[in-house]
């Protein structure tokens, strides 16, 4: 977490990566075999993916998919040659008793922001990379094979990775869903297919995000096939772009004099904002002469957290603490905000919308909150964020800054 | 006349200690009533705070008159009344 500048100017200048992933599992099966891992390592300002889909499926394979990743992104971050780390990998995996061998695939893609990208795969589809809905060539693009491993052969490309750009990388549920039960896919939804895909979905959604595209891929790969899922679907897409902001104000500052500076930091560069809480709300109304709306409909389906507002021109108005406490659970125990109620639900989906999340906090408490007919602990603001502002940065890989009035 | 307005504060205390039951009060009100009230929810209209009030939750009628531990029945009676008293 950073201290945001002086007035929480934002520093959208600086390139945000963001990783995402999508996954449907194997019908039946209680595990899926594939895994996709992410790792930023922020003093090298270095991102790195690995996507491993395991031999066969369920437990077994999500046993060697999750070594694989784990091990691969542990080398990547340690600059272990591919070679030597692909050797140490597949000596490690361990034998299946039924096909008398240890395999699992991989995709790998290390990038540095400013420099260019490698990417290192066996036995995976090939990656896409896309410049709006144009497809890009690799700088270089070789092959290395192991001593040890003379027919797994590694594919290694080094790419010119730029802003805008996007990199897709799946496993083979996604290009060869369809295959075997679709007459006209007799070889499944194939590469082809997903590239046909992505880039008729960019040219109707130029900024689609990452978490986005690669859902929409997984879930028309699921789509394709009839009658469920017939191998583990994985897709995981790496986009580069200017960050998207979103500033959430909540709570009076601690001082009466500081509250129009406090709402003027509604109005600086943020691509949404939510004002959580009804004082913070009322701040708002009062400093900057905007309006409040809250509308019956808002009042009737609010499900268990009082109601949304809209603030005209400028983004939402929510309770504060109950609703940031719910907000709270949900990033901590990563459940999907479409089963929340709307307040909570309203503010989960613009924090995954958005890759750099600044909260202006006011420090005042409020007494009424201590009033003991009150049926429920209300906890602190502060702490209620600081634990988001972790899960947003452990769980969802957001940036987070944290500002205090 | 003019309609009767209702504003009821969400604020968290008011919410917590029963504004959350007065959300879907609209549907609670007779038919003939519902084109003579206009109702709306307020982010907060910080009563809470002040100690001579009554108590939360609050809800304010035509823009002056604050009720104190309002409840739907307490609520549908005051507006029964604004509604009754100018016919």
């Amino acid at each position: 977490m950073a201290d945001l500048p002086l007035n929480g100017q934002n520093t959208a200048s600086d390139l945000f990566i963001e990783m995402e992933a999508a996954q449907f599992t194997k019908s039946g099966q209680a595990a899926c075999g594939d895994d996709v891992r992410f790792l930023t390592v922020e003093k090298e300002n270095r991102h790195l993916v690995a996507l491993s889909d395991g031999l066969g499926s369920g437990v077994k394979a999500n046993v060697l998919a999750t070594m694989t990743t784990a091990m691969a992104i542990e080398f990547l971050k340690s600059n272990i040659p591919t070679l030597e780390a692909v050797e140490i990998i597949m000596d490690s995996l361990p034998v299946c008793e039924v096909r008398k061998i240890g395999y699992a695939t991989f995709s790998l893609f290390d990038f540095r922001l400013g420099g260019k990208a490698r990417i290192s795969e066996m036995g995976n589809p090939g990656y896409i990379h896309l410049r709006g809905t144009e497809e890009i060539s690799p700088l270089k693009d070789g092959q290395i094979v192991s001593e040890h491993w003379p027919d797994r052969e590694v594919r290694e490309c080094e790419v010119d990775f730029r802003a805008g750009d996007r990199i897709i990388m799946c496993s083979d549920g996604v290009t060869q869903s369809g295959l075997g039960v679709r007459k006209d896919m007799k070889f499944g939804w194939r590469r082809s297919g997903v590239l046909a895909f992505a880039r008729e979905r960019i040219a109707r959604e130029p900024d689609i995000s990452a978490r986005d595209l690669s859902h929409a891929i997984a879930r028309e790969a699921l789509n394709i096939t009839p009658g469920g899922c017939k191998d583990d679907i994985s897709c995981a897409v790496v986009y580069l772009r200017h960050p998207r902001v979103m500033r959430v104000l909540t709570g009076p500052p601690y001082y009466k004099e500081h509250d129009a500076e406090y709402a003027r930091q509604a109005l600086l560069g943020a691509d949404h904002v939510v004002a959580c809480g009804g004082t913070t709300a009322n701040i708002l109304e009062r400093e900057l002469g905007v309006k409040i709306k809250v509308r019956l409909a808002d009042m009737k389906a609010s499900g268990g957290l009082p109601p949304i507002g809209t603030i005209e021109g400028i983004g939402i108005a929510t309770e504060g603490i109950l609703t940031l406490g719910r907000v709270l659970s949900a990033l901590e125990q990563m459940r999907p905000p479409e089963a929340e109620p709307a307040a909570a639900r309203a503010i989960l989906e613009r924090m995954m919308r958005h890759d750099r999340i600044e909260f202006i906090i006011g420090t005042k408490v409020n007494e009424s909150h201590q009033d003991p007919n009150i049926p429920q602990d209300l906890e602190l603001r502060r702490s209620v964020v600081k634990r988001i502002a972790a899960a947003l940065e452990k769980n969802y890989r957001k940036k987070v800054a944290l500002n205090y009035y | 006349m003019e309609s009767v307005k209702i504003e009821i504060c969400c604020g968290t205390a008011c919410y917590l200690l029963g504004a959350a039951n007065m959300m879907n009060i609209e549907d609670q009100l007779p038919a003939e009533w519902r084109d003579k009230v206009d109702i709306e929810a307020k982010t907060c209209l910080e009563l809470c705070e002040r100690d001579n009030l009554g108590g939360a939750p609050y809800v304010r009628i035509n823009g002056t008159e604050i009720m104190s531990q309002a409840t739907p029945e307490k609520l549908l009676t005051r507006i029964g009344e604004l509604i009754e008293g100018a016919a």
